[in-house]
């Protein structure tokens, strides 16, 4: 989106950043002290030398965009070592056992949404990255138990958290059967995912995604685990719009607002746009009263 | 065949902006830090997407490096035409 701007209508765009925007000043106005992005990340950390399942960044700071082609401008993004090392700790005494990084650079994965949705840079952000770029990959099951295993040790925290997932829906980024969209996988997963329906989130299969979704519709499972982190989804999708202006390019946007008891808000948002059928998507899920989840993919 | 190798030239290039130098500067010399056969090598130094695709470098690895080179999204899509 932020790549090739100008390539999706003059409508589509202003609508994409309007919602951003909206977000962004949601997520502010929920004054989370520190934001954890359950993100994917494109061959930027990790190599076939080694490749986490699962990783928790312990970094005081992240730089991003690693891409010089995206066209948003590069900044230092603080973390919060503290409560990543927290969050280690109880993941490997809790059954899970991530790997962690004090060195990880952010792509459009991460520094798309969080260009829009944190701006200056104000809040610190804990990246949880999750391998959905090469086989084998986390299961969906796998990553709602994940998900929901961090949201129960982030509610604990002192510290108000929001949490941010980020990730595509069905694309083929980079394939030659790029420019692809599955609308009704697309809608099918919305429905299951806003229903709040998990035993049907974590009975995704692979395979099922890899096909119905390609390559790029792995990046559910952050969506996924975004769900599993979340006590009580209920969710309200804002927009969802496929489209293709010219003949290679795509622009989707779904926002979802979720609402939960009192001031509690929950905002999943998820927006993509490209010429490659790149996408962008953020989802913001609250897991402390009045924090968030938003979501996006370039 | 040797595409770990072929896909790590494309890893480093990527995401290093020192690496991407050499490799710009001097890519015929740069490629020959990589245990690559001669066609890997010339479809590394001349961007030949489709070549790069058929040989099975991975699209996000792929399509980003194209981008270094400014090739379009038309271009690129011309490239992979009939593989799909």
């Amino acid at each position: 989106m932020t790549a090739w701007t100008e390539a999706a209508s003059k409508e589509q765009s202003e609508k994409f950043l309007g919602c951003y925007r909206k977000l962004g000043e949601m997520l502010v106005a929920s004054r989370p002290d520190v934001l954890v992005a359950i993100t994917v990340e494109h061959w930027t950390n990790f190599f076939l030398n080694h490749m986490p399942a699962f990783c928790i960044g312990r970094a005081d700071h992240y730089d991003g965009p690693v891409e010089e082609w995206l066209r948003i401008p590069k900044a230092r993004v603080p973390g919060d070592s503290q409560l990543s090392a927290e969050m280690l700790a109880a993941c490997l005494d809790g059954g899970f056992d991530p790997t962690f990084s004090d060195e990880l650079l952010f792509d459009h994965a991460t520094m798309l949404p969080l260009h829009f949705l944190n701006p200056n840079m104000a809040i610190p952000v804990i990246p949880v990255i999750i391998n959905t770029l090469t086989t084998p990959m986390p299961s969906p099951k796998r990553c709602f138990a994940f998900g929901q295993f961090l949201g129960r040790k982030l509610a604990g925290s002192e510290k108000s958290v929001a949490v941010v997932a980020t990730g595509g829906l069905s694309h083929w980024p980079g394939e030659a059967k790029h420019g692809k969209i599955n609308i009704p996988f697309d809608r099918k997963f919305l429905d299951t995912l806003i229903s709040g329906d998990h035993a049907k989130l974590s009975a995704y299969s692979h395979e099922e995604i890899n096909v119905e979704a390609g390559s790029g519709g792995h990046e559910i499972r952050t969506w996924i685990a975004l769900a599993g982190a979340l006590p009580e989804w209920r969710a309200e999708l804002l927009a969802y719009e496929p489209s293709v202006p010219w003949a290679t390019v795509a622009l989707w946007l779904s926002f979802i607002v979720h609402k939960t008891k009192e001031r509690s808000q929950l905002v999943d948002h998820r927006s993509v746009a490209n010429m490659m059928r790149y996408k962008q998507r953020q989802k913001a899920a609250a897991i402390r009263p009045r924090p968030f989840v938003v979501s996006s993919d370039f | 065949m040797s595409l770990y190798q072929l896909q790590k030239l494309i890893y480093h290039v990527n995401r290093d902006p020192s690496q991407r130098e050499r490799y710009r500067q001097d890519p015929a010399s740069f490629v020959k830090g990589y245990e690559l056969t001669e066609e890997e090598k010339n479809a590394a130094v001349n961007v030949d997407v489709r070549k790069l695709y058929t040989l099975g470098v991975h699209s996000l690895l792929l399509r980003p490096f194209s981008l270094l080179h400014k090739v379009s999204n038309e271009d690129y899509a011309q490239a992979l035409a009939g593989l799909e």
